[in-house]
């Protein structure tokens, strides 16, 4: 069974082609493809107005790329939200349209599940039920993952995503904007334990994330050192340590909570060296069994839409889209 | 009208207390424009005016930087905006801006230096500056008329 998954709730206009739910036919990420080329070089960006220009161009290059026709799509799966309005509706439309002119079934689906649907696309999948690290520039998040299409949220952050800071913090140092990637790679030439930024637990035993604290301690650190270009390198280790510490800690003691032995990391976050490497170690001494998207899965796409929605629309028929739904802006789950 | 008034704050709490004192005096549509560097606390006063227009725990104010507009039901809906990742005016055309603060809630946005300038005019513009490591000066202009009740709320708060 071929599912189309659109995807346009925030920067990405994708398009992606998933067989059964797991396997990645084709997946197409409007800023990581020359499609942009067409447009005059503009990168598409957070404009409602750019997934517009984008949108039929991706699609087609889905499916094209998935070496079926349209003829052959067995469901169409698109990002419902959370989001910003203006920009999911311009998939949305686009979905319910092309379901109304070809009578190919289409279904609605949350964001947040389709990364937690990212990791069966990945070869060995985890059971259920599973603990999952959601953490992205607009999201960070421990769920308990009970099936493809319910998952329980433990906590969440009460500021800033984890993928906030680390660009925010990029943007103090002059790496640019977004920088998170380049934090990284500068963390990789400092001594992490040089600079001992807060930990911002909460309550060690609870879900709640924090990383406003951490980004004014940066921030605070390097007005206070006029040398501080000196040691950017630890700056960034010290930063990203903090991060890593708290997300692996939440995440580890969520699968001790619920008693799960699967454990997953997804979200554009997800993609960070360091965090694999720690949860990864910490699970390995605990007995858990670690799942992470592969790199080009963990940031938006369509792909984990396609996914979820393959499980939308085969395990719960009742979940079928109607062309009077619409979009929605917070997150729900 | 034009009204100034600067208040000192010496924690994250006491400005988020601030926040909280200027949402509990409003009670009608509202555009607040806030500026202040990264981490002085924008997002922190936000929370209180969320507290203060009695929107409820359950529905945390976290930061906008990412999904730009976040809405929220409290006495009067509010909408926390981030410009932050905006890169000029017609980002604001697209992000439908001019119907958000036209749209009968409380707008509070933030990095609203980055709007363009004639287009919009804020009834309260905030900014917020780090005097230290927890210390903040914000200052708060009201601009907008038949807000007298706010001006003399938060002259009284100060007064406290």
């Amino acid at each position: 069974m071929n599912i189309l998954g659109i995807e346009t709730s925030c920067d990405e206009t994708a398009a992606a082609v998933v067989e059964n739910g797991c396997r990645v036919r084709s997946s197409v990420v409007a800023s990581q493809v020359d499609v942009h080329h067409e447009y005059g070089g503009v990168v598409p960006e957070l404009a409602a107005r750019k997934h517009i220009e984008n949108i039929c161009a991706v699609v087609d290059q889905a499916v094209a790329g998935a070496g079926i026709g349209m003829g052959n799509m067995d469901g169409i799966a698109v990002t419902r939200g959370p989001g910003l309005v203006g920009a999911l509706l311009v998939g949305f439309s686009f979905a319910k349209a092309l379901s109304y002119g070809t009578g190919i079934p289409w279904v609605g689906v949350d964001h947040l599940q389709g990364h937690l649907n990212s990791v069966f696309l990945a070869a060995r999948p985890p059971s259920f039920p599973f603990v999952a690290l959601l953490v992205s520039g607009g999201h960070t998040a421990v769920y308990h993952v009970i099936s493809h299409t319910d998952a329980r949220c433990l906590g969440h952050t009460r500021d800033d995503a984890a993928g906030e800071a680390f660009d925010k913090v990029a943007k103090m140092l002059a790496l640019g904007y977004p920088g998170g990637a380049a934090i990284s790679r500068m963390a990789g030439q400092g001594d992490p334990e040089k600079i001992n930024f807060p930990r911002a637990w909460i309550d060690k035993n609870g879900f709640a994330f924090s990383f406003s604290g951490l980004k004014t301690a940066v921030k605070r650190h390097i007005d206070t050192h006029a040398d501080y270009r000196s040691h950017m390198a630890d700056i960034a280790a010290g930063f990203e340590a903090a991060v890593v510490d708290v997300l692996c800690h939440k995440l580890l003691h969520a699968a001790e909570e619920t008693g799960c032995a699967d454990i997953a990391i997804v979200g554009g976050v997800a993609a960070n060296q360091r965090l694999r490497e720690a949860v990864s170690k910490a699970a390995g001494v605990q007995g858990l069994k670690l799942h992470v998207p592969d790199i080009s899965l963990c940031g938006d796409n369509a792909a984990m839409i396609a996914a979820a929605g393959y499980h939308h629309l085969v395990d719960a028929e009742g979940l079928r889209g109607r062309l009077d739904d619409d979009v929605y802006s917070r997150a729900r789950i | 009208m034009t009204e100034n008034i600067c208040i000192t704050t010496t924690s994250a709490e006491k400005t988020l207390n601030c926040g909280r004192v200027l949402g509990k005096l409003i009670d009608r549509p509202l555009f607040i424009a806030l500026t202040g560097d990264l981490g002085s606390g924008k997002t922190v006063l936000i929370q209180g005016l969320a507290q203060g227009l009695g929107i409820p725990p359950e529905h945390p104010v976290t930061s906008p930087t990412y999904t730009l507009v976040n809405e929220y039901d409290g006495r009067l809906p509010l909408f926390h905006v981030d410009l932050y990742r905006l890169s000029g005016p017609d980002d604001t055309i697209d992000l439908g801006l001019a119907d958000i603060i036209s749209g009968g809630g409380v707008t509070a946005i933030e990095w609203s230096e980055r709007l363009d300038g004639g287009d919009f005019s804020p009834d309260i513009a905030i900014d917020i500056a780090a005097t230290g490591e927890t210390d903040r000066r914000i200052s708060i202009f009201f601009y907008g008329t038949g807000i007298e009740n706010l001006v003399e709320g938060m002259k009284h708060f100060l007064q406290q």
